[in-house]
């Protein structure tokens, strides 16, 4: 079980946590959802360790074992889609990559640079990474916008086969539907739940 | 044809109109003391390109700037990054570097006359020419990295020689040849400079300076004709290395 207690964070001046608790399985999907700007990114964030909390605990997690899938695509525009899916693998596993490339059906984009790529592909690219990176819990930050239904349904069925527990944040129908525990956020700030 | 005839005349137009002024000039002062014309100065080009000690001072002239241009960017190179990363490096190098930057070229010639051996001199000119060039340069690309991109890589356990490697390298590359074209124009520029001030035994800046003292301006054009047509070439070559490199 992981756990969030009492988290307090501000950007600036503007308070987006106060004294926010929340208890998440370690397994399974979980689902984050609310309107935009409720603060579903930050609490990413957070259980990533990208964003120091003022106070509070969290615990069940190492941070150093997450792979966190940002909003933005975040790839290199000087590398090719197989060399992002290389750049995360260790030396042992970069015989893997075929199988990353596979799991974003984009076998015949091995050597595309991302200028050349949709913004669909792109997020599945950024998606496959962070899948390819691996850890103890994927945290994915709208992991299939821009992506077509089709699509995302085989890719949420390739992320199920990984056996890793997932806590995403997402807009789309189709990817909550998918969760098996949805939780609903009203922000900024966060409170108790 | 028709469409070759005009590209033709086109590129041969410009340095016809301007040798064509030239010969005028030279026509109107009436003296080659004063001011030869293309066709002498072109003669001169072709007789001094016959001989060894044109080749070995053209040679010697290209050893020394390129030593320059790359002591120069290396060591730019390298107090960029521990400027833009430490800020007491920026502290204490960044205003000494400005001073560099804002000097004189013939102040520094003189200055390093007093220190240095005097066939160093025109290296070490034109590496402190080319030092504040590369580091503005790399400085200013280092200032306007992606921060979201240092952040993917941290968040993706990247090592800081990996992140080095596959995003601040690159991205700082287009700054880094920007710098490093403007930087070569200085390197060329105050080493041969250094040369005329401080004539070592086999420089283009030497025969400029026995052609002045021997009042051949020929040989003053010429070499001047010299320096200008390497200074192209080589620009156009550098640009030609770097532009393969951003293919890499």
């Amino acid at each position: 079980m992981i756990k969030l207690e009492n988290i307090t964070l501000r950007y600036g001046e503007k308070l987006i946590l106060d004294r926010f608790s929340l208890e998440l399985p370690g397994r399974g999907f979980t689902a984050l959802s609310g309107p935009s700007g409720c603060g579903k990114t930050t609490l990413l964030r957070v259980l990533a360790g990208l964003a120091a909390p003022e106070c509070g605990t969290v615990s069940g997690i190492d941070p150093a074992r997450t792979a966190f899938l940002f909003q933005e695509d975040r790839l290199l525009p000087w590398r090719t889609v197989r060399q992002h899916i290389a750049d995360v693998l260790p030396r042992a596993r970069r015989g893997e990559v075929g199988k990353w490339l596979a799991f974003a059906e984009m076998e015949g984009e091995g050597d595309a640079c991302p200028a050349g790529l949709s913004g669909g592909m792109a997020r599945r690219l950024a998606l496959a990474r962070c899948a390819a990176l691996g850890g103890e819990l994927l945290l994915l930050d709208e992991p299939f916008a821009g992506v077509d239904p089709a699509r995302t349904a085989r890719m949420l069925e390739r992320l199920r086969a990984l056996d890793a527990p997932v806590v995403l944040a997402s807009h789309q129908p189709q990817v909550l539907s998918a969760c098996e525990r949805m939780i609903a956020l009203d922000g900024p700030p966060l409170v108790q739940i | 044809m028709r469409f070759g005839l005009k590209k033709a005349l086109q590129a041969a137009a410009p340095p016809a109109l301007w040798l064509g002024v030239w010969q005028l000039a030279a026509l109107a002062a009436g003296r080659e003391l004063l001011l030869p014309g293309p066709l002498a100065v072109g003669e001169r080009l072709l007789v001094l390109a016959g001989t060894a000690d044109f080749w070995l001072s053209v040679g010697s002239t290209l050893g020394r700037v390129f030593l320059g241009l790359l002591w120069g960017a290396l060591a730019g190179a390298a107090l960029a990054f521990a400027t833009h990363f430490s800020p007491w490096a920026d502290r204490l190098i960044s205003p000494a570097i400005r001073v560099v930057r804002a000097t004189p070229v013939v102040s520094f010639i003189l200055l390093v006359y007093l220190w240095v051996a005097r066939s160093a001199i025109p290296w070490v000119i034109a590496g402190l020419m080319v030092l504040p060039v590369v580091w503005g340069a790399l400085g200013a690309g280092l200032d306007s990295l992606d921060k979201q991109l240092l952040e993917f890589a941290r968040a993706y356990r990247f090592t800081r020689f990996k992140t080095l490697r596959l995003v601040c390298l690159p991205a700082l590359r287009p700054q880094f040849a920007a710098g490093l074209l403007t930087a070569f124009g200085l390197a060329w520029k105050s080493g041969v400079a250094a040369e005329v001030l401080c004539p070592p035994a086999y420089a283009i800046g030497s025969r400029i300076q026995q052609a002045k003292l021997g009042l051949e301006t020929a040989d003053l054009f010429a070499w001047t004709l010299a320096i200008v047509a390497l200074s192209l070439a080589l620009e156009k070559l550098l640009r030609q290395v770097l532009k393969r490199g951003d293919r890499a």
